[in-house]
């Protein structure tokens, strides 16, 4: 039986909820979070990198100061490149609320304020 | 390629997306563990001041009363984000692996020891098709929900239920039928089958059922179980309107569903479960609480805000309700039952007369 279909995620991927009589306060802590997150991201994958590196290096080269070793690398044009996309990206991620709720209006105050009842998925497609 | 397991939990498809999902668990813990409860401090003091004693305020003066605190509405704000900041990178993460993962459950689909049972031409009702805690199609159409609820519980239980530990110890917490019998049990509204694995080993020699609306869920529920070789079966079907015949199981198990139905649903459920239970079987109920009245300010709002901001659309009703009254009116005496970890559920033992 084939059933509607809305697009998956319409909580997610909408104007979500404000909370702020000033909707630019939901869109900073919004970001402040995603910031906090992409710098964890970050730093775990370095210290599982430097963990990698040394054990990988350990036989080869005894003990060898990856800092020093990533102080002194030079990247290929072609690399620049990649790391210039990762940066755009991550650009977007922390300040994609901004461009979510971008008026006061544009999202549903939260609780106990203007509340809207979710609609069936079913009710979406239509 | 698949990172694999760790033991029963899926490996997130990227490092990067598990260190972020990381970052979101621990974020979510310090707001449940430390935010909330000054929350709670903070918000009962307000509103105790401005509501004398004796006088039982309505939520709309709650939340006005709460308003003016500037920690509630940041708590509103990270609950909400860091919930779809959960969806959305669980669901990005697996949908990174989708192929393998669809290949997965359908090859499972044939594998024993136990089997999935589903009718092509179920329909699931539209009540059921709401995107229940913000995740992405709900639990019914997303073709992924599986291993995406599995990922998305994993943070919400902040890292604490991955080896499925809660609901191990309430299978193994769950009241046995007095005279010890037990023959045949079910998991009602199972999702992806944790607890019902745990009480067939708890029970081993019980043929044990888990049946739930949600398709998704079972597939990975039956590639979950056929992967460990536990015996266990899983159907798509209506708690509402079960397969079984009368008097058929022995123990009925159920874990937080019913504030997830509306309750004119629950009115249908719980005498069915009655009908398909023998005189003495006993109903393990694990589920939010009722009587809003024996709750504090901050924990009506708090019932409310979920209900209103992470898409809990039928637990307002349900708290309010009289879910005891029901129980003993469908043929069943209700008593408490055991304490399991989260102390924020209530947990009946409700014996079949
Ligand atoms: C919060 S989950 C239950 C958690 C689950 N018992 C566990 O052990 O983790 C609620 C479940 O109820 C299911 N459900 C909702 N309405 C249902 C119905 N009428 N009949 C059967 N299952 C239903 C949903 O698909 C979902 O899997």
């Amino acid at each position: 039986m084939k059933q509607a279909q809305a697009p998956l995620g319409a909580e997610i991927e909408g104007p979500g909820r404000r909370y702020f009589d000033d909707v630019v306060i939901d869109n900073l802590l919004e970001a402040m979070l995603e910031l906090t997150a992409a710098v964890w991201t970050h730093r775990d994958r370095a210290m599982v990198l430097e963990q990698v590196l040394s054990r990988l290096l350990a036989e080869s080269h005894g003990a060898p100061d990856i800092a020093r070793l990533l102080e002194q690398h030079r990247p290929t044009a072609e690399e620049q490149e990649a790391r210039r996309l990762e940066r755009d990206a991550l650009v977007s991620q922390v300040f994609r609320s901004f461009a979510r709720r971008p008026a006061a209006d544009s999202a549903p105050l939260g609780a106990g304020r203007r509340y809207q009842e979710p609609r069936p998925r079913a009710e979406q497609a239509s | 390629m698949r990172r694999d397991w760790d033991g029963l939990l899926p490996r997130t498809a990227r490092l990067a997306d598990e260190s972020y999902l990381d970052f979101v668990t621990s974020f979510r813990a310090r707001a449940v563990q430390q935010m909330y409860p000054m929350l709670e401090e903070l918000g009962n003091a307000v509103v105790g001041r401005e509501h004398p004693a004796g006088t039982a305020p309505g939520i709309a003066e709650i939340q006005r009363s709460l308003d003016a605190l500037p920690l509630v509405r940041v708590w509103q704000r990270f609950m909400r984000s860091h919930q779809e900041m959960m969806w959305r990178r669980t669901r990005a993460s697996i949908a990174a692996e989708a192929d393998q993962w669809l290949a997965a459950m359908r090859d499972a689909e044939a594998r024993g020891p136990g089997r999935l049972l589903y009718d092509p031409a179920f329909v699931v009702p539209d009540y059921a098709r709401v995107e229940v805690h913000l995740q992405p199609g709900g639990y019914t159409d997303d073709p992924l929900g599986g291993p995406v609820f599995h990922y998305g519980t994993h943070v919400f239980y902040q890292g604490e239920n991955a080896q499925d530990e809660q609901h191990v110890e309430m299978a193994r917490k769950a009241a046995a039928p007095r005279d010890g019998a037990v023959r045949r049990v079910l998991d009602l509204a199972c999702s992806i089958g944790q607890a019902t694995v745990a009480l067939k080993q708890r029970f081993p020699a019980a043929e044990t059922w888990g049946i739930d609306v949600a398709l998704p869920l079972l597939r990975y529920a039956h590639l979950r179980a056929a992967e460990r070789g536990v015996d266990v079966n899983f159907q798509q079907a209506l708690a509402e309107q079960m397969p079984f015949p009368d008097r058929h199981f022995d123990l009925v198990l159920s874990y937080i569903l019913f504030h997830e139905i509306p309750w004119r649903i629950t009115e249908r459920v719980v005498p069915e479960v009655a009908r398909v239970m023998r005189p003495g079987g006993t109903f393990c109920i694990y589920e939010f609480p009722n009587a809003s009245g024996s709750l504090s300010p901050v924990a009506q709002f708090l019932i409310d805000y979920d209900s209103h901001d992470n898409c809990e659309p039928y637990s307002r009703e349900f708290v309010r309700a009289d879910f005891h009254g029901l129980l003993r009116d469908s043929g069943f005496d209700v008593a408490p039952g055991p304490k399991v970890a989260n102390g924020f559920l209530q947990s009946i033992v409700a014996t079949r007369r």
